[in-house]
């Protein structure tokens, strides 16, 4: 009996991508998050669509665990009240994308509380809590204007920080001239300073948010590395639809399929 | 989404007594544990014998000592978490030699080291003797490690001068360009925020209180007796311990002891992935100087990497601020020692300060007040510790504390089982269905494991409380995934919602 094709990630990109392999091998889909949909949300009508397809073409879905250590042939998961290894014969990593860190962004100063992931602040905003007054946004990644609406909507006034763009249409005023950006705050975040070469300005704030270019998420000890065996990576990094998205993934898992008809 | 259970009974029944008390204000913390020793203020006695200012590596290790005994003891720290200054940013080794033959650090180090692997085990604490490597790149640096190698040998220590192909033999990372080697094969590397917690740990759960949140603002002798007047409360005592670090100065000022010199010496660092950090098998260093020991690459109990730390004397010690420049030596300097460094991923840059001053090494009793013990090091407060801890108890007992060894006192703390490094993950699970809701993707840590952080004595009050006593939130994401539900755990345990609960131990996730 041959080992299943196991897909991480049940957003758009590995929906499709699990949908495709299930033509030509048992297909098993896992995710951290007990739903489908991933960054794209479980209940819009096409990961909904895209997700009864897939669940129709007999990929098992595994939702609710966490996949930890791949060794080629298996790999870790972690679900409630039970881990285990489970048999593949290879790993599909769609796990997606994740905001840029202070350390990619090269940004340097005080490490004050207030300062958070895109993602996480979203989570937070998106519970109706009123965080911050003046909150500044470090990028203009795809997490940058949801944050900025969400935020506004508590009563915060929007700064953006997004060097070598045009202002953005979320933010309320912006700084968008800086080849260093250092954060200011002993306790909690204070203010932001833009430096270019010839001048700095800095911006008041009591909150910051890092939402600049997407970076993708790997965290399975064994497939951290581009050429980890067994492997394949599917993370587009370039903002597309959710049809788009599937798209890539089916065609990752087609273009897998043909380079290894007749095994399996 | 994140449907935790918040009390996992992990801790072991020795603990059941433990008690901490979440001050109306918020801020302050005490933390005690039975057997509950007096406390209350009897007419003409002071509530303590010991109090021990400053909840670092060396104040806890005091506290634990001290915890062991008769004595009755409180821990004061002005942060509201344990290791907030040099305990927190540090290389994390545990070294074998430091520096010069026949003085007090060294007699201290060389007492400690032989025992890591049982006090670790002991207290929980992640530890791997691994060995250092300081590496010569030219024939000057050379004949300064023949010179070290004298200086090692003289302090009793083991080291083997390595030719350059040997260095390579033993790590394959360090440069080509290396010229010779000095092995010292007795080097470990150690988790300080671990060990500091433990040590409170272990000291709470054998009575001593540890009051967290609470600055020392004076201290006022009467007679035999002291008092200690902090943000919070009057602490009537017979011995004073000065473990306050950084601050050092101000606390014997306060207590009318010595006018001592320290300042603060900040030092930069940069993190690496585990993807390099699980090829790296020594702790490399430079060769030292005259002036300074280096900037050195290290690998991590966490199984990152750490560049640093840089040097330099500061005014200012809240200032922990990294800057680019220093963040561009810091990887220039690891390039040249090991040039994998270089396509590594960065994971963080931070900065902390170590309490330097005119005596970088200070254990004695203080010259004006027979009752003030000074316990602090610039450098090597870990290495030190364990045998710190012990000859502050002989030094207090030779100035007239009545601190007899208790039987039955605790000296071991219930392990914390680590999904990220367990051998057998799925009796994890088995045991505490906690242990398959997996928080912290990057580095493998579960509710379980948090939810451990967040009971006991000692507990974690913030998301970088959880971090420091868990590893969550250390990954390349830095928290990206995960911060949103530390933070709420975090919160749940703390009473506090989602914009006033502590994001450090400084400063609250919102405003």
């Amino acid at each position: 009996m041959t080992a299943p094709c196991l897909v991480v990630g049940a957003g758009p990109t590995g929906l499709g991508c699990a949908a495709e392999l299930a033509a030509a091998r048992p297909v098993e889909l896992i995710d951290r998050i007990p739903v489908p949909g991933g960054e794209a949300g479980w209940s819009t009508p096409a990961i909904t669509a895209l997700a009864d397809d897939t669940r129709r073409r007999g990929v098992r879905f595994r939702l609710g665990n966490t996949a930890l250590r791949w060794e080629p042939g298996r790999l870790l998961i972690a679900g409630p009240g039970k881990i285990e290894w489970i048999p593949g014969e290879r790993l599909f990593y769609a796990g997606g994308l994740r905001p840029a860190t202070a350390a990619d962004l090269h940004i340097t100063g005080d490490r004050p509380a207030g300062v958070l992931p895109a993602t996480v602040a979203r989570h937070l905003l998106t519970a109706q809590n009123r965080l911050w007054r003046r909150l500044a946004v470090i990028g203009d990644g795809p997490w940058a204007g949801q944050v900025a609406a969400h935020a506004r909507v508590g009563g915060s006034t929007i700064i953006a920080i997004t060097p070598g763009c045009d202002p953005p249409d979320w933010a309320d005023e912006a700084m968008t001239q800086a080849t260093q950006i250092t954060i200011t705050g002993r306790d909690r975040v204070q203010a932001v300073r833009a430096c270019t070469k010839l001048q700095w300005a800095e911006t008041a704030c009591d909150g910051v948010v890092l939402a600049a270019s997407p970076r993708p998420n790997r965290n399975i000890t064994g497939a951290l590395a581009d050429d980890s065996p067994g492997v394949t990576f599917i993370q587009p990094l370039a903002a597309a639809s959710i049809i788009e998205r599937s798209e890539i993934g089916r065609s990752a898992a087609r273009s897998w399929i043909a380079a290894n008809r007749g095994t399996g | 989404m994140f449907k935790y259970c918040i009390y996992s009974d992990h801790l072991n029944k020795n603990m059941d007594r433990v008690y901490s008390d979440h001050s109306a204000a918020g801020r302050g913390r005490i933390v005690t544990a039975g057997p509950r020793k007096q406390v209350d203020s009897v007419a003409g006695q002071p509530q303590f014998d010991v109090v021990i200012a400053g909840g670092g590596v060396l104040g806890a290790a005091v506290a634990a000592r001290l915890s062991r005994t008769s004595a009755r003891v409180a821990l004061v720290e002005a942060e509201t978490d344990l290791a907030e200054g040099a305990s927190k940013g540090n290389a994390g080794v545990a070294v074998s030699y430091y520096g010069a033959p026949g003085t007090q650090q060294t007699q201290l180090i060389n007492a400690s080291n032989p025992g890591w692997e049982t006090l670790t085990g002991r207290l929980d604490v992640p530890f791997r003797r691994l060995g250092g490597l300081m590496v010569a790149l030219d024939a000057d640096e050379e004949q300064r490690l023949r010179e070290t190698l004298e200086e090692v040998h003289a302090c009793g220590v083991r080291a083997e001068l390595l030719t350059a192909r040997q260095v390579r033999d033993t790590e394959p990372l360090v440069s080509g360009h290396a010229v010779a080697g000095l092995l010292l094969p007795d080097d470990g590397i150690i988790d300080p925020m671990r060990l500091t917690i433990a040590y409170a740990r272990l000291a709470a759960a054998n009575g001593v209180a540890i009051r967290l949140g609470e600055r020392i603002l004076g201290i006022e002798h009467d007679g035999d007796h002291s008092a200690v007047i902090t943000s919070r409360s009057r602490l009537t005592t017979r011995f004073v311990v000065n473990a306050a670090g950084v601050e050092a100065d101000r606390i014997s000022a306060l207590a009318g002891g010595e006018t001592l010199r320290t300042w603060p010496r900040k030092g930069q660092y940069v993190v690496l992935d585990r993807a390099f950090g699980e090829k790296l098998t020594k702790i490399v260093f430079s060769t030292h100087t005259p002036q300074t020991k280096g900037s050195n690459v290290v690998p991590t109990t966490h199984g990152s990497v750490l560049l640093g730390p840089t040097a330099l004397d500061i005014a200012d010690s809240g200032d922990r601020a990294t800057d680019p420049e220093t963040v561009a030596w810091i990887l220039d300097n690891a390039r040249r020692l090991v040039p994998a460094t270089a396509d590594a991923y960065i994971m963080k840059t931070f900065a902390a300060n170590r309490p330097a001053g005119d005596e970088p090494h200070r254990l004695r009793t203080d010259a004006r007040q027979p009752r003030l013990l000074h316990v602090t090091d610039r450098s090597a407060g870990v290495s030190i510790s364990p045998a710190a801890a012990e000859l502050a108890l002989t030094l207090l007992r030779a100035a007239g504390l009545d601190a007899r060894d208790r039987d039955g006192a605790l000296d071991a703390l219930p392990p914390v089982p680590r999904l990220r490094t367990s051998p057998d993950p799925a009796a994890l699970a088995a045991a505490d269905s906690l242990y398959g809701q997996v928080v912290c993707a990057c580095e493998h840590v579960t509710a379980a494991e948090i939810n451990a952080a967040l009971a006991g004595p000692v507990a974690a009050t913030s998301a970088d409380g959880v971090r420091k006593r868990t590893g969550a939130a250390y990954g390349r994401c830095q928290g990206s995934l995960c911060l949103a539900g530390i933070s709420f755990l975090t919160a749940m345990s703390t009473g506090t919602g989602p914009a006033s609960v502590r994001q450090t131990a400084r400063g609250t996730v919102g405003s």
